[in-house]
């Protein structure tokens, strides 16, 4: 179990062009939307300039990046080449194959999140009144991305082929614009606001901002995002079942 | 064609509980019954042959056997536990065609991956040379050759001590030099008590390597037993024609049931003990035969194809 997941980072590591998308393309989107903002104008309706609000956004962004893209094309590619059919064959628990996807999944995006915080330290001098919202963050911003591994999860045992990479893309898209990862949903209009409040990377990135603001995250934040991680666990549990018995 | 014949199992055996047993195993695809009402026992120490055609049912009995599908009915016992059971207890070790590998990953590492995974792996660097991948093992994954790919695959399934060795058509890819050390490396694995099934279309392979056959046509047993008694049974049949142009040995030795093949410019020689669907096989390769000619019934068996028997050996 432990070589599998050794493996599985081992080859993550080695895909150049996932590494610059998960660990530094979140970094170079920080630059560029909060490179040349104001670091004491406050954003309307958050309570946080704009350094510090995309900090949390772009580290969440990396996150998901991370562990929903990976798992999602990995995961339809080895289940139509028969890796996933070979694996079975082997002493490996039925569920190790996931597992071992999720854990390696999460260990990329510690650096993506890390990366993120040290560009805002140090290019925007983004600093806290106490060490452990640093902490915090990480945590937070690091244990919430289990919601979105296990959408990967779902989506990689949902779509094969040709289909995995559009609909990986617009979920991954869609839910990072929609949930004010790319720019504060206080721009939004007021239908769009309320949709966004539902949607998981709007309670994942706030989560994020509570911690920044010194509080402790929104219990709603927290309910919501643990409906999606019952919901999108129990999707890629029943999807992996469905194609365990259709072999 | 239904009945069954059983005249070899093995009288040596009879006594030990058996590695693999289906009793009365059916499974439909759909509207197809891949496997009507299987009746199957392997014993220790055998090697198995499980020969037929494309389409007979030998990769559908393989998934049930190795718990990759679960029967419609009946029940499929391996080690006295079920398939996953025995399969995560290390009794197992099998080699799929559909089964693909890691990639972006050495040849090395996945190798160490499967002894990682096997509760009684042999060491890693052992299990690459008798692989015959010790001179690409730092090679990835994904740059490697059909051949070289089915012999990762083959490592894959001996990383440990298995009590049974399960193969699907193993050595196709592969050519005649890694076919021979393939199949020697078996004869040892053979030797040290492991009972080996494998697929195969092809009589002659049957023939050079295992000590029992069993014929499957349309998802049932038609017959169990020798090579030898196989081959007197379905008794081989000579058909000749001629090709518009010349193609290579390769395409044709596909074919099923094939006992010997050859070629001679344009003029091809073919034995095969069910030649209606060697035939059949030969139209459905997009090929035309002109002058074709089928004869001859039941021949003696025994030394049908001695020279290909003496090539593989």
């Amino acid at each position: 179990m432990n070589t599998l997941i050794k493996l599985e980072i081992q080859r993550t590591l080695r895909n150049k062009k996932f590494m610059f998308f998960s660990v530094l393309y979140p970094a170079g989107l920080y630059l560029l939307i909060a490179g040349g903002a104001s670091s004491t104008e406050v954003v309307k309706g958050t309570g946080l300039t704009l350094p510090l609000l995309m900090m949390v956004s772009m580290a969440s962004f990396g996150a998901i990046t991370a562990v929903l893209v990976g798992n999602s094309e990995r995961i339809a590619k080895e289940r139509e080449k028969g890796w996933v059919r070979q694996l079975r064959l082997t002493a490996l628990p039925g569920r190790g194959y996931v597992t071992a996807k999720v854990a390696s999944a999460a260990v990329v995006s510690l650096p993506s999140i890390l990366v993120v915080f040290l560009i805002a330290a140090v290019v925007k001098d983004v600093r806290f009144d106490a060490a452990w919202q640093w902490f915090a963050l990480t945590g937070a911003i690091w244990a919430g991305s289990i919601v979105f591994a296990a959408l990967g999860v779902a989506v990689g045992y949902l779509a094969t082929g040709d289909a995995v990479r559009p609909l990986t893309f617009i979920i991954y898209f869609g839910l990072s614009i929609l949930g004010g990862l790319w720019m504060p949903v206080s721009t939004f209009p007021g239908w769009l606001q309320d949709i966004a409040e539902w949607v998981p990377t709007h309670a994942y990135a706030a989560l994020g901002q509570s911690i920044e603001l010194g509080n402790a995250p929104d219990v709603k934040d927290v309910a919501v995002l643990v409906a999606y991680l019952v919901i999108f666990g129990g999707a890629a549990a029943w999807l992996y079942r469905k194609d365990t018995r259709k072999a | 064609m239904t009945t069954t014949a059983r005249t070899f199992t093995g009288d040596r055996h009879r006594t030990a509980p058996p590695v693999v047993s289906f009793t009365d195993v059916s499974k439909s695809f759909g509207e197809v019954r891949a496997v009507s009402e299987l009746d199957l026992q392997l014993h220790p120490g055998e090697t198995v042959a499980l020969l037929g055609p494309n389409g007979a049912g030998k990769s559908s009995t393989l998934d049930l056997l190795l718990g990759l599908r679960t029967p419609d009915s009946g029940r499929v016992e391996v080690f006295g536990t079920t398939p996953q059971q025995a399969i995560a207890r290390g009794k197992v070790g099998a080699m799929l065609q559909s089964g693909g590998l890691m990639e972006d990953v050495k040849v090395r590492e996945l190798v160490r991956l499967a002894c990682d995974l096997h509760p009684h792996a042999y060491p890693v660097e052992q299990v690459l040379e008798h692989a015959d991948l010790t001179d690409i093992a730092d090679r990835m994954v994904n740059k490697l050759s059909g051949g070289q790919e089915q012999r990762v695959r083959f490592a894959l399934a001996t990383a440990g001590a298995n009590e049974l060795v399960v193969l699907d058509e193993p050595t196709t890819g592969m050519d005649v030099s890694a076919r021979q050390a393939f199949w020697g490396v078996m004869r040892a694995q053979a030797r040290a008590g492991r009972a080996i099934l494998f697929a195969t279309h092809y009589l002659e392979e049957a023939d050079a390597i295992a000590d029992r056959v069993i014929v499957l046509h349309r998802g049932r047993v038609i017959a169990d037993g020798s090579a030898a008694e196989i081959k007197a049974k379905a008794g081989a049949r000579r058909i000749v024609f001629d090709l518009d142009e010349y193609i290579g040995e390769g395409a044709l030795r596909e074919l099923p049931f094939l006992s010997s093949l050859e070629v001679s410019g344009r003029t091809v020689r073919i034995q095969s003990h069910d030649a209606d669907a060697t035939v059949h096989a030969l139209y459905g390769l997009g090929l035309y035969p002109r002058n074709l000619e089928v004869a001859g019934g039941p021949r003696p068996g025994a030394g049908v194809h001695r020279h290909h028997r003496r090539r593989d050996r």
